[in-house]
């Protein structure tokens, strides 16, 4: 028989019994449907999440710090030596992060660009109230890459002066020393309002704390430094990464602790066996950019592998991976459940549309229609079901797609969505077409093995 | 008689045994006839006697226990399932007793069914089955589904879908069973005219023994054994029906 003659024929048989046939395609579309909606879900779920690592300093950087050299020098690069890194065995020389090795990270290959951090703590003192600062100096390639909401001012790319660019909750911090009372979590009022106020900023904090237990000890010098700007505070913005750090330029951090801390370790960093502080300052960490995902892990080797220490988030996308491919399918499961009963739908019917037709295949056969070709018109009538069950499937399937985003989004919670892509649409087409030939494919047999004399039988 | 011919079917030592229980039973106990091309032969007997049995295992439907089924020089009794099928296909036309025409087709596509299962394209099938269909005198009919057409019409159709593929041989197994006794001689006269016109041979099963003097020659079966043969050529019911002083309910009968 012809191909087409066969689909005309199978086609005939399903519009003859028409409500049967809807009932089963109904079947078949909710078992569609409900494995769609499921996947989409989680779908929309690793999104939200990738977003979500994406806001958190991204996919493609590596945090590098120093690390203890083993001799592991460069050599192969291997799931070992992250751990080699990471244990610091004394007798290691200790890779320290200075302009030299900026240098060096900058040019490996896969590397966009580096940014060196260096960050220092000191304290502010406005009126009765004080605070710890963690201060974080930063070049201003680095600056524009924190993705800052400017609330005032600007940020402090100048290096010739040192300013402050303050986090948006830097001013909830202030205490009052003698009650340790923090104003702004008792009273929600901020006491300083750090655009205006001005602040004198202590930077050598161990003579502050002795002078301030012993009262023989000369405090040390306080200092006024100019305000860059402040962070915007909104409430998209109020839990920002950033709120609680204080920005300012690298170079002219650099240059006013070498000023104020002349010949004299600076406190955080490091000194030499005898206690005597390098001529250089180095740097607490450096971001290394990655021009792709897929290099983050071979960049981070083989860092590591220099000796330094190095991490990136890639653990996280991949545990977070992993996890998201469980949730899927554990979803999808749950929707194959569905697809399943109507799978057994499909097989039923068929089964009764056969003892229906009994007489007719047996006609068939008599007249001489080849047993592949019964088999054939059956599978075809089955597949036929998958296909147009998984057709409405995926309507439903995209209506319901837009009912949970719509419900979601007015919930306020626009992360997590329902997500349909073109190969799931597509995928979830053909495994319907496939699950109706598998479940037909039982009682096709069924049908090609019947006897020709039932034909000649007469009722 | 056309003895020096080759026959269309030999059948050679025929048995059929079926077990009921612990009882054998003989549907057929040793059979042997030859039946010759452009003859319109009848096997007839009573209920029981094996004449269906007979039918079913010359038509490649049933398996013999024993013996030989030789037609147009194959033997059907050694052929598998599925040559049988593909023998059915091409070499034998069937005509059914409850007609057996699919409800969803039409008259002509029916006719045409038998092509479409050959393989042949819509146009020429539908050609084809048009020709035949005009030969059965239903012309006006091409379009009518079977639920449409009396019996003695559907019967037509059933006529004219065993000739579409020009077989060797045609296969009728009372094909005037559910009809009544007007449209049966109806339908005896239109074969005897497809057989006569179109060369073609014909063996029918009938129990009805002035049905099976439509035919050339009457096979006489009972108890699994054919008992007589009787040459029919000289005194055979349609000649004589189609004389009108003679035969029941013929009278309005205008055209065949």
């Amino acid at each position: 028989m012809r191909i087409l003659d066969l689909l005309r024929m199978s086609s005939g048989s399903l519009l003859k019994r028409k409500f049967r046939t809807i009932l089963t395609v109904l079947g078949v579309m909710i078992g569609t449907a409900s494995i769609v909606v499921m996947v989409s879900l989680g779908l929309g779920i690793n999104r939200a999440q990738m977003e979500q690592i994406e806001r958190y300093g991204g996919l493609t950087t590596i945090t590098v710090r120093e690390g203890r050299n083993d001799g592991y020098y460069g050599g192969t690069v291997n799931g070992a030596s992250v751990y080699i890194a990471g244990s610091s065995s004394s007798d290691g020389e200790v890779k320290r992060l200075d302009d030299e090795a900026i240098r060096m990270l900058q040019g490996l290959q896969h590397v966009k660009s580096v940014y060196p951090i260096l960050t220092f703590s000191a304290i502010a003192k406005f009126g009765a109230y004080e605070s710890d600062l963690s201060i974080q100096g930063m070049t201003p390639e680095g600056l524009e890459d924190q993705n800052i909401q400017i609330g005032e001012g600007h940020l402090p790319t100048d290096s010739s002066e040192l300013e402050f660019f303050y986090g948006n909750k830097v001013a909830a911090d202030f205490y009052n020393p003698k009650t340790y009372d923090y104003p702004y979590y008792s009273t929600g009022k901020y006491v300083v309002d750090l655009s205006k106020d001005t602040l004198f900023i202590i930077f050598d904090q161990s003579a502050y704390w002795s002078s301030q237990n012993d009262g023989t000890v000369q405090p040390p010098r306080k200092y006024i430094v100019p305000t860059a700007g402040v962070e915007k505070a909104n409430e998209e913005n109020e839990w920002s990464s950033n709120g609680y750090t204080v920005f300012c330029n690298l170079d002219a951090l650099k240059t006013t602790l070498q000023r104020i801390f002349r010949n004299k370790v600076i406190p955080g960093q490091p000194t030499t066996a005898g206690g005597k502080p390098y001529k250089e300052i180095y740097y607490n960490r450096a971001s290394v950019v990655v021009d792709d995902v897929e290099n983050v892990v071979e960049v981070q080797e083989f860092i590591n592998s220099l000796g330094y220490s190095a991490d990136s988030n890639i653990e996280w996308i991949q545990s977070t991976k992993e996890q998201m491919a469980n949730i899927q399918a554990l979803l999808g499961g749950i929707g194959a459940v569905s697809l399943l009963v109507a799978a057994i739908g499909i097989t039923n019917t068929m089964m009764m549309s056969i003892y229906e037709r009994t007489k007719e295949i047996g006609v068939m056969k008599v007249l001489g229609c080849d047993m592949r070709n019964i088999q054939e018109l059956f599978l075809i009538e089955a597949g036929y079901i998958g296909f147009i069950g998984g057709l409405v499937g995926l309507g439903l399937s995209y209506t319901i797609s837009a009912v949970i985003n719509r419900a979601l989004a007015a919930g306020g919670e626009a992360t997590v969505t329902s997500y349909i892509p073109p190969w799931l649409a597509i995928a979830a087409l053909i495994f319907a077409v496939i699950i109706g030939m598998v479940a037909g494919f039982f009682p096709s047999r069924r049908a090609m093995k019947l006897s020709p004399l039932a034909a000649i039988r007469n009722e | 008689m056309a003895e020096t011919k080759t026959p269309v079917i030999q059948v050679k030592d025929l048995y059929k045994v079926y077990r009921v229980g612990d009882t054998k039973v003989r549907a057929l106990n040793g059979v042997e006839f030859n039946i010759y091309k452009g003859e319109f032969c009848s096997i007839v007997g009573t209920s029981g006697s094996g004449k269906s049995t007979l039918l079913n295992m010359l038509a490649g439907l049933e398996k013999p226990t024993k013996g030989q089924v030789i037609i147009g020089g194959e033997h059907m009794e050694s052929k598998t399932e599925n040559q049988l099928v593909k023998f059915r296909r091409e070499h034998i036309g069937f005509i059914f007793q409850s007609f057996n025409l699919m409800a969803t087709m039409t008259a002509l596509e029916n006719v045409a069914l038998p092509l479409t299962f050959q393989g042949v394209s819509k146009e020429q099938r539908l050609k084809k089955a048009g020709e035949l269909l005009d030969l059965v005198g239903l012309k006006k009919y091409k379009k009518h589904r079977p639920t449409q057409m009396s019996g003695g019409q559907q019967q037509r159709v059933g006529v004219a879908r065993a000739l579409v593929v020009h077989p060797e041989i045609i296969f009728a197994d009372e094909p005037t069973g559910n009809l009544d006794s007007n449209t049966s001689e109806e339908v005896m006269r239109l074969m005897q005219k497809v057989v006569e016109e179109q060369h073609q041979t014909l063996v029918m099963v009938t129990h009805d023994n002035h049905l099976a003097s439509f035919a050339d020659r009457i096979f006489h079966i009972k108890d699994g054994k054919i008992v007589q043969i009787e040459d029919n050529r000289a005194n055979r019911s349609g000649e004589k029906a189609a004389m009108p002083q003679q035969g029941p309910g013929t009278e309005d009968r205008v055209d065949a």
